[in-house]
């Protein structure tokens, strides 16, 4: 009976050491993660995340507390990002919310924005709407549609191949994609770019075979296209170009930037895609390089500028939360204002005015890549770097 | 009013190069009809025999891709690979009929639905597993890489030959369903099915003929298409929303029916695509629903196997 008591009082002892560990651990801070792992954008979904996750590994740590991410597909579905925005703040706990590649998805969350009362950064939307749309939203990330028209129309006129020609607009019918074909348009005429076709078209999004559209740019005799599609069909795009024999007759400038590994599917077709971007892996700086040798160890794929920029703002947002010193709504937004971070792409800062980044970017075009560690192929080789001021907009 | 802009700015420059331009949309009509024209063929094969819509049969047309695809770039000849590929795919039917098909067949239409619905997310998810997320691209031969010239017009080989294969194989079906035995009996089987079991045809080999055909029409849709454009996981199910209009424009089961609703819609589409850029999301679908609107059962109704 003794040896009974002894031994129940000596478990009890062990076990009140283990909870108190347990009460004395720290909770971690959940973040949460919309991308788009199916669909049409999946492989940028996924670069997006290996982006986020990354800064979340080489963070460690936020207030002393593990960073634990909740990954969620948006599927580029309005609706369904919002509901799963919902889980990740309302049964998940998470304090933030980041990622989300659609302008369309984008908007929608914003709209929710009050309602889920949580911090809300996106890496990729685009759409020139984000500017200042609500206190708790914020962009660090892709460059947005008028910083992007700004670098293309910049790029074309510095070239006199480039300025001389006529560009037929050619966009896909979404949001994005019409603020990005608008903003290029009124851009250039301003600049005095010849337009083609002031009223731009517009193409699903599902579009596949592309003969059409291109008979047309045939038809029209111009020598120039401006695309806005979403970055892994601008490949699909320029292999068709090719097959109709108009890689070399007609050069083509993109708003978005295309994906690498969808850039060394096409191969030779992908050869002569000019635009601006905020990164590519060429570009040559020892932070850069640094980046793209860690991200390759790590996932040992082509360093994409999406994994690059969602990097990037997730390092914006973490270094925001630490720097608000709580998780509470309101003081993350304030530190976000202001905060910046420099990474592959030099000083990446959200601007107070706005709640949106202002960084330098890079022109470039594709083609043949130099020997590189990645196996690459294909390159989107800097033509020209911008700064933030030549980038805008102005504060 | 900007589509009169469009129409008057696209009719502009029609007339500049009128006779290029109309030759360029006749034949990216023909090349798009053709394609649409085999899955849905395909699709009516195994309705008209088996009264089964199979809703797994864009995933097989994107599992042809692939498997095309990966043939070609293990360094298989493609007229070679556009052999094998459908007879791959067929084979993956003939797995598909016996362990999903033929347990459900006595039950209602319902049950194949839904089955080959869940069919359709297995293949997806595989091809993911096996192949990724990223497009990819069909090798072809060199000869096949180049232009050629059609009444002044360059036009790409490979689509110009995607033509000719698509005739060839609609072709070969009708040597099939009309020259041999076996097409006799499945026409047979299509209308009088009763009578055909009475006269001592095994419908059970029927009916796993008729879906084998229809797998393999899909997989060499798969193969022949995938050069075109690209390939990529979310091409069967675009690929079977448009099959399934097809079907549905020329009347359940009719093969004759197929024919004409693919026609109209490759060069509906085309035509929209080319004219009113912001018609050619909806344009099949609007002439989709004037169709039914006026013929409930499409163009030839719940027809002939024939």
């Amino acid at each position: 009976m003794k040896k009974i008591v002894t031994i129940s009082l000596g478990l009890m002892m062990v076990f009140s050491l283990l909870a108190s560990q347990q009460v004395f651990a720290k909770d971690p801070v959940k973040i949460g993660v919309l991308v788009p792992l199916t669909g049409i954008v999946a492989q940028g979904g996924l670069e997006m995340k290996m982006g986020i996750e990354m800064a979340a590994k080489e963070k460690g740590t936020i207030l002393g507390r593990p960073i634990e991410l909740y990954v969620e597909d948006t599927q580029v579905k309005p609706p369904v990002a919002v509901s799963k925005a919902e889980k990740l703040v309302y049964k998940d706990g998470c304090k933030a919310l980041i990622g989300v590649f659609s302008s369309g998805v984008g908007l929608a969350l914003a709209a929710n924005i009050d309602k889920l009362n949580v911090p809300f950064l996106t890496t990729h939307v685009m759409t020139t709407e984000f500017y200042g749309i609500h206190p708790l939203v914020f962009r660090s990330g892709q460059l947005a549609n008028d910083q992007t028209a700004v670098g293309n129309v910049k790029g074309i006129l510095a070239r006199p191949d480039l300025k001389e020609k006529t560009y037929y607009v050619l966009v896909h019918d979404y949001a994005w994609g019409h603020d990005a074909g608008q903003r290029f348009i009124d851009l250039a005429k301003e600049n005095g770019i010849k337009i083609y076709n002031e009223d731009y078209d517009k193409a699903p999004i599902s579009t596949k075979d592309w003969s059409s559209y291109i008979s047309k740019i045939k038809a029209s005799g111009v020598d120039g296209v401006y695309i806005a599609f979403i970055t892994n069909v601008i490949p699909v795009f320029a292999k068709q170009m090719s097959d109709f024999g108009l890689q070399d007759k007609v050069k083509t400038i993109s708003a978005a930037a295309p994906g690498p590994l969808e850039l060394e599917a096409g191969g030779e077709a992908c050869y002569g895609i000019f635009g601006a971007s905020d990164w590519s892996w060429d570009v040559d700086t020892p932070e850069s390089n640094d980046w793209e040798m860690r991200f390759w160890e790590a996932y040992k794929t082509i360093p994409s500028d999406a994994a690059a920029h969602s990097y990037v703002g997730a390092m914006n947002l973490f270094n925001g939360i630490e720097k608000a010193g709580s998780t509470d709504a309101e003081a993350i937004a304030k530190a976000l204002k202001g905060i910046s971070f420099d990474g592959p792409y030099g000083n990446v800062r959200i601007s107070p005015k706005d709640n949106c980044m202002r960084n330098s970017a890079v022109l470039t075009e594709t083609m043949a890549a130099p020997e590189n560690p990645f196996g690459a192929k294909v390159t989107m080789k800097v033509l020209h770097t911008f700064t933030a001021e030549e980038l805008g907009p102005p504060e | 009013m900007n589509i009169f802009i469009q129409i008057q700015r696209t009719g502009n420059l029609i007339m500049s190069g009128i006779f290029s331009t109309i030759i360029d949309l006749l034949l990216n009509s023909l090349v798009l009809s053709g394609v649409f024209l085999i899955v849905a063929i395909g699709l009516n094969i195994i309705y008209g025999l088996s009264r089964i819509m199979n809703m797994g049969h864009g995933a097989l047309y994107a599992v042809g891709a692939y498997i095309g695809y990966s043939l070609v770039a293990a360094g298989v000849n493609y007229f070679a690979a556009i052999l094998i590929t459908p007879l791959l795919v067929g084979g993956i039917g003939l797995l598909i009929e016996r362990s999903i098909i033929l347990p459900m067949r006595k039950r209602s239409m319902v049950y194949t639905l839904i089955l080959t619905y869940g069919l359709m997310f297995f293949l997806d998810g595989m091809i993911k597993l096996i192949w990724g997320n990223t497009p990819r691209f069909v090798e072809l031969p060199a000869f096949m890489q180049g232009m050629i010239s059609i009444f002044g017009t360059q036009y790409p080989v490979y689509r110009l030959m995607t033509i000719f294969l698509i005739a060839a194989i609609m072709i070969g079906l009708m040597l099939l369903l009309n020259k041999t035995k076996a097409g006799i009996i499945m026409r047979a089987a299509s209308t009088i099915p009763e009578m055909v079991s009475c006269l001592g045809v095994n419908m059970g080999y029927v009916h796993m003929g008729a879906f084998m055909l229809g797998c393999a029409m899909a997989g060499a849709a798969g193969i022949i298409a995938g050069p075109l454009t690209t390939i990529d996981p979310l091409m069967g199910g675009e690929m079977l929303i448009s099959s399934f209009v097809v079907v549905v424009i020329g009347g359940l089961g009719s093969l004759r029916g197929a024919v004409i609703a693919a026609i109209l819609i490759g060069f509906v589409q085309t035509f929209t695509e080319f004219f009113i850029t912001d018609l050619a999301m909806v344009i099949v679908y609007i002439m989709m629903a004037v169709i039914l609107a006026f013929m409930p059962r499409g163009l030839l109704g719940e027809g002939r196997f024939e």
